[in-house]
């Protein structure tokens, strides 16, 4: 049988599997999921790159097969899907309606290799949807304030998806297939202004799920409300299929005469990077401050993607793949943090770092990557990042992004400073470190990082190969992937990847035994009450450490910037349509005489003033 | 026996006459011959569609002897046949429902339901079938009335207060319907619909106008068309949960196949068309707003039918021939998906006197299988593949798109994100929040189970591979759209 159909069958035959195995054999649920990942990882990495699959449903030419682009975001997926599989079977250990849980996360993952198997857009569009409701349906599986975070996800995600179906039914008027690659060769002939509705429509599908601004505003809540377990997922893998459905339409679907709306998507990306990043360092919860450092990690890949060049397509794959890895690490992070301690409140938690080492070294890594600094791998996409923008005369989006990236330096450092290090509070000392199965996921993927910035290469050939399919021609030399570690600027300088690895590393480890053996002896332990108050008496109650309050010089100086929330005027618009829909409610108001006397009504307009439709 | 369309019609018929005496042998017998009348006619729908389909023919079926266009004659093609079909299957899983619906009903009453619901079944089969304008008067006259007794059946005053609603605006329609019929044959002086198609185009326009704008409005309100359908949210809420499903599934449907027939058959005004796609859109607009606000689940579920028959109207008023495939999609898939919301909610809101939305909190762990199928309902109407609600919402976009109607497309899925809120907003109390509420809760019995998890399989299966009834149905539009077949269908057999 065809390995795709294989594939899908696996999933969600498997998601169904566990949710009536949690009924009767809830041992085996955990192996279960499991395995059946490992046999999808077996069958995906196995696939040969030509298969295809042509079928007919409904009257429609459906075709599967995964191209190089799919391929490279199907490798985050799987590859996500499987650590966090093996993370939750410990991180949901004793929560209930796991079979429901499952269930659904197994459907999220079947749908998303689905979306990227689609050769045409009614696939896309049907595989898109399963995404949705099955998201949706572990957003809301904690079950507190399920209408405005669940619903206000669905809503979106409604909103997304329907944009979509509408440019694709107009395509598909006037085109008469479904068919990729049909569309990207007859997309030209149809009328520019269609055209450009089309993209419009589509980018407005795609940059919910990216959480572009003005769309973004169900992910603070939905990102944070999950089970991390799937928030690693969700922001690791679901965010990229937006992104993959950008460089779609970015550039197969958009002439390169409409360099308009790429401006406008990666100002619009930009944006949203800055604030996300402000709102990101504002937070007290670790779970926000990730969820906003997303939206704006995510606004640099999109403005990689839409900058148009070589360089910047490239940085912005790259910074996909990366940020997938360390966000879902981060994720994971801060879900042994909750799973070992019971909160994530930044104000609270503190100095795990004895307590919790290796969550330690992973969220180390994970944030020096996002940070973008050497020898990492996020310094890597960063690097490409700049000299893509620079050198295509972006500055003010590089301004922006450069703004934006050391505002990150801001949070970046508050979430390890404040779970990890700094003074250990009393209640804290039996915390334990997080068990086995939440650990290799993150040490995994930290171990990705680290190789991803002494080695790019191994990333950047199948995003080369990828970009091979959204039309740009292959520009690196055929090297073995090992050797693609050297940075070339324009004047010709290089800078040798490996070199900068070996010497860091080393500093680094002199640096830390210097400390370590050195620090032991003059350690003191501290309270973290012990502060001078001026001779006011601090009650027990107040909370006087230095996790308070933490950014708030930063915040008064932005907080103009804050003041008015998207999601307020979203809220408004909301109320004041049901406030609208109440009036129109009562038009039927239970008076059978005026239900009457709307008949004759409307019988007599249509003998006055119907005549045009009647054919007189 | 000889299976033919009469059946259609006489078998319920005679049932609804025989019910009282035959209950007179054996209680039980009531309960039991409509059931037997259902099944048969969905074994006999099965063969005469097999028949029509492969055939490629129109059964014309005379009815004593008088040929037409004298005489009365029904007419089952793939379109009328693919309807009446339908009807008999849901009927046939609706009666499952039923069986034991509420034990402590007496027998008098049980018996006057199942006479009640036969005739309905009868009238509502009658109006698709029949060949002749004033039979398919009768016909709608016998669904009314059985209707207007079915939806007080519970004997209280809302029920009574429903029912006259339905009856003071359905005496409308019927009145306006005759009128236009005496007038239509005044002017061409027959009765027989093939007859009256070929007569029409060398009628007066003034006329043609005139009665084709009463036809418009007396099947309008049959139809659930804005600014006509105030009686329907009180007559789905108050009428047995049964009952309300077969109005939305059957009766409703045989009132669109009325207005249809009379538009795309008998008359050939084809700005009608555009007045059609108007009103569609404002019917939706309206119902499925106001259904947000609603409180009431029974009232909530009313209003989304309505907004559903706004949007076959749409479908059916763009004419073009993929827009009336994916009309009678929506059709075939609203009668299955809202039958099944209604037969569920039933249950969920049973013993519940006001049958509000908020007695339904945290109902989700006490009846898991009603809700998880309410659930499954919900996420069908809305349009969320894979079920078979995407397909007809799907059909209906793209034949918008080719027809160039932007504004239609961007109308449609505004409403459905509407529709997507509270839906889902149901689905969140039922799920989520604590159950506060004192009402008992009513577990359905094993042949209510049984009937609703058998609409709910349809609705995967077709929501996963359509083209299991795709076939059927595109010969349904084509059908539907051929106007000459059918003249010349029915007015051929006279001449042999």
């Amino acid at each position: 049988m065809n390995s795709l159909i294989i594939i899908l069958i696996l999933v969600f035959g498997g998601a169904i599997i566990s949710f009536v195995l949690n009924k009767f054999l809830p041992i085996l649920l955990n192996s279960f999921v499991v395995l059946i990942m490992l046999a999808v990882s077996y069958f995906f990495f196995s696939i040969d790159a030509a298969v295809q699959l042509n079928f007919e449903i409904g009257g429609f030419h459906l075709q599967w097969g995964f191209t190089s682009a799919g391929y490279l975001f199907g490798i985050i997926v799987v590859v996500l899907g499987f650590l966090t599989l093996l993370y939750s079977t410990a991180y949901m250990n004793g929560k209930d309606n796991l079979g429901y849980f499952y269930m659904n996360f197994l459907f999220s993952i079947g749908a998303m290799l689905g979306i990227l198997m689609s050769r045409d857009l009614i696939s896309l569009f049907f595989f898109w949807e399963i995404m949705t409701w099955s998201s949706y349906l572990i957003v809301i599986y904690s079950g507190k304030d399920v209408d405005r975070r669940g619903l206000k996800y669905m809503i979106f995600s409604a909103i997304g998806a329907y944009s979509m179906l509408m440019a694709i039914v107009i395509v598909y008027s006037f085109i008469g297939s479904f068919l990729l690659e049909d569309i990207f060769t007859s997309i030209y002939a149809i009328g520019f202004g269609y055209q450009l509705a089309i993209a419009i429509l589509l980018m407005i599908g795609f940059g919910v799920k990216t959480a572009i601004m003005p769309v973004h505003v169900w992910a603070p809540e939905a990102y944070a409300g999950s089970p991390m377990s799937f928030t690693a997922l969700f922001s690791g893998a679901l965010s990229k299929m937006g992104v993959f459905g950008f460089a779609l339409v970015l550039f197969n679907l958009v002439s390169t005469q409409n360099w308009l709306i790429n401006e406008v998507v990666a100002w619009l990306a930009a944006i949203t990077a800055v604030l996300a990043t402000f709102y990101a360092v504002i937070q007290t919860d670790a779970k926000k401050l990730l969820a906003y450092s997303s939206i704006a990690q995510l606004g640099y890949i999109i403005i990689g993607l839409a900058s148009g060049t070589y360089l910047g397509v490239m940085a912005g794959l790259f910074l996909a793949v990366l940020h997938a890895v360390f966000k879902a690490t981060l994720f994971m992070a801060v879900g042994a943090v909750e799973r070992q301690v019971g909160t994530t409140d930044m104000t609270k938690v503190t100095g795990l770092i004895r307590r919790m080492p290796l969550t330690f070294i992973a969220t180390l890594i994970s944030i020096i990557t996002l940070a973008g600094i050497p020898p990492l791998g996020g310094f890597v996409g960063k690097w490409m990042l700049y000299e893509a923008l620079i050198t295509s005369d972006h500055y003010y989006l590089v301004i922006m992004v450069f703004l934006s990236s050391t505002a990150a330096f801001l949070y970046s450092y508050r979430i390890l400073f404040g779970m990890f290090l700094g003074q250990e509070e009393p209640e804290y000392a039996n915390v334990k470190e997080a068990p086995l199965a939440m650990l290799i996921p993150m040490l995994v993927l930290s171990a990705i990082s680290v190789f991803a910035g002494t080695f790019p290469g191994f990333i950047i050939e199948p995003i080369q190969k990828a970009m091979l399919v959204l039309g740009f021609e292959n520009r690196i030399p055929n090297i073995e992937w090992y050797q693609l570690s050297v940075l070339f600027n324009s004047w010709g300088d290089k800078v040798v990847l490996q070199n900068i690895m070996i010497s860091v590393m080393g500093v680094f480890l002199v640096g830390l035994a210097f400390i370590t053996i050195k620090g032991y002896k003059n350690q003191r332990y501290v309270s973290t009450k012990d502060i001078s108050s001026s001779g006011e008496v601090i009650q027990p109650e107040d909370n006087m450490t230095f996790q308070m309050d933490f950014y708030k010089p930063f915040e008064r100086a932005i907080w103009p910037l804050l003041k008015r929330k998207i999601d307020d005027y979203y809220t408004d618009f909301g109320k004041g349509l049901e406030a609208l829909f109440d009036f129109i409610r009562r038009f039927y108001s239970g008076n059978g005489q005026l239900y009457a006397i709307y008949v004759m009504a409307f019988l007599v307009l249509l003998l006055i003033a119907g005549t045009k439709y009647f054919g007189f | 026996m000889v299976i033919s369309p009469v059946h259609y019609i006489a078998l319920p018929l005679m049932a609804a006459f025989l019910i009282p005496l035959f209950g007179k042998l054996n209680k039980n017998l009531v309960r039991l011959i409509p059931g037997l009348v259902l099944l048969y006619l969905s074994y006999i729908s099965v063969i005469l569609m097999t028949q029509v389909i492969t055939k490629d023919t129109t059964i014309i079926e005379i009815i004593a002897g008088w040929s037409p266009p004298w005489g009365i004659n029904l007419v089952f093609s793939p379109f009328t046949g693919f309807l009446v079909s339908l009807f008999s299957f849901l009927g046939f899983i609706i009666w499952i429902y039923t069986y034991n619906f509420k034990p402590e009903v007496d027998y008098a009453q049980t018996q006057k339901f199942y006479v009640l619901f036969m005739m309905l079944i009868t009238g509502a089969i009658g109006v698709v079938l029949t060949g002749d304008i004033f039979n398919l008067f009768v016909f709608l006259e016998i669904t009314a009335i059985s209707a207007y007794s079915l939806t007080a059946f519970y004997r209280e005053r809302d029920g009574a207060e429903a029912a006259f609603k339905y009856l003071l605006i359905g005496s409308f329609a019927s009145f306006l319907i005759l009128l236009a019929i005496l007038i239509l044959y005044t002017q061409v002086g027959t009765l027989n619909m093939a007859e009256i198609a070929q007569r029409v185009p060398d009628m007066n326009p003034y006329m043609k106008g005139v009665i084709l704008i009463l036809f418009f409005v007396g099947f309008g309100i049959e139809a659930e068309m804005f600014p006509l359908n105030g009686w329907v949210p009180d007559v789905y809420t108050q009428a047995p949960g049964p009952i309300g499903a077969i109005f939305a599934g059957i009766v409703v449907k045989a009132g669109v196949y009325a207005l249809i027939r009379i538009i795309f058959t008998l008359f050939d005004v084809v700005e009608v068309l555009q007045l059609l796609v108007v009103m569609g859109l404002i019917t939706m607009a309206v119902a499925e707003v106001i259904a947000m606000r609603q409180g009431r689940l029974k009232r909530m579920l009313a209003y989304s039918s309505i907004g559903q028959m706004g949007l076959v109207l749409v479908a059916f008023g763009i004419g073009t021939h993929e827009a009336v495939f994916a009309a009678i999609f929506l059709m075939f898939n609203h009668a299955i998906i809202k039958g099944m919301l209604f037969l569920s909610a039933t249950y969920l809101v049973y013993h519940s006197k006001e049958k509000n939305i908020s007695d339904l909190d945290g109902i989700g762990k006490l009846m898991p299988f009603t809700a998880f199928l309410f659930a499954l309902g919900s996420l069908a109407i809305v349009g969320l593949p894979p079920f078979a609600g995407f397909w007809s919402k799907l059909y209906i976009l793209m034949a918008a798109a080719d027809a160039r109607l932007i504004a239609v497309i961007a109308i449609i899925l505004v409403v459905s994100v509407i529709e997507i809120v509270y839906y889902f907003r149901v689905l969140h109390r039922i799920y989520f929040k604590e159950r506060i509420s004192t009402v008992e809760i009513k577990i359905p019995s094993f042949n209510a189970k049984f009937a609703m998890l058998i609409l709910a399989l349809v609705i995967v299966i077709i929501g996963v591979y359509p083209d299991l009834i795709s076939g059927l149905i595109e010969r349904a539009a084509t059908d539907l759209l051929d106007k000459q077949h059918y003249i010349q269908s029915v007015l051929s057999v006279g001449r042999n």
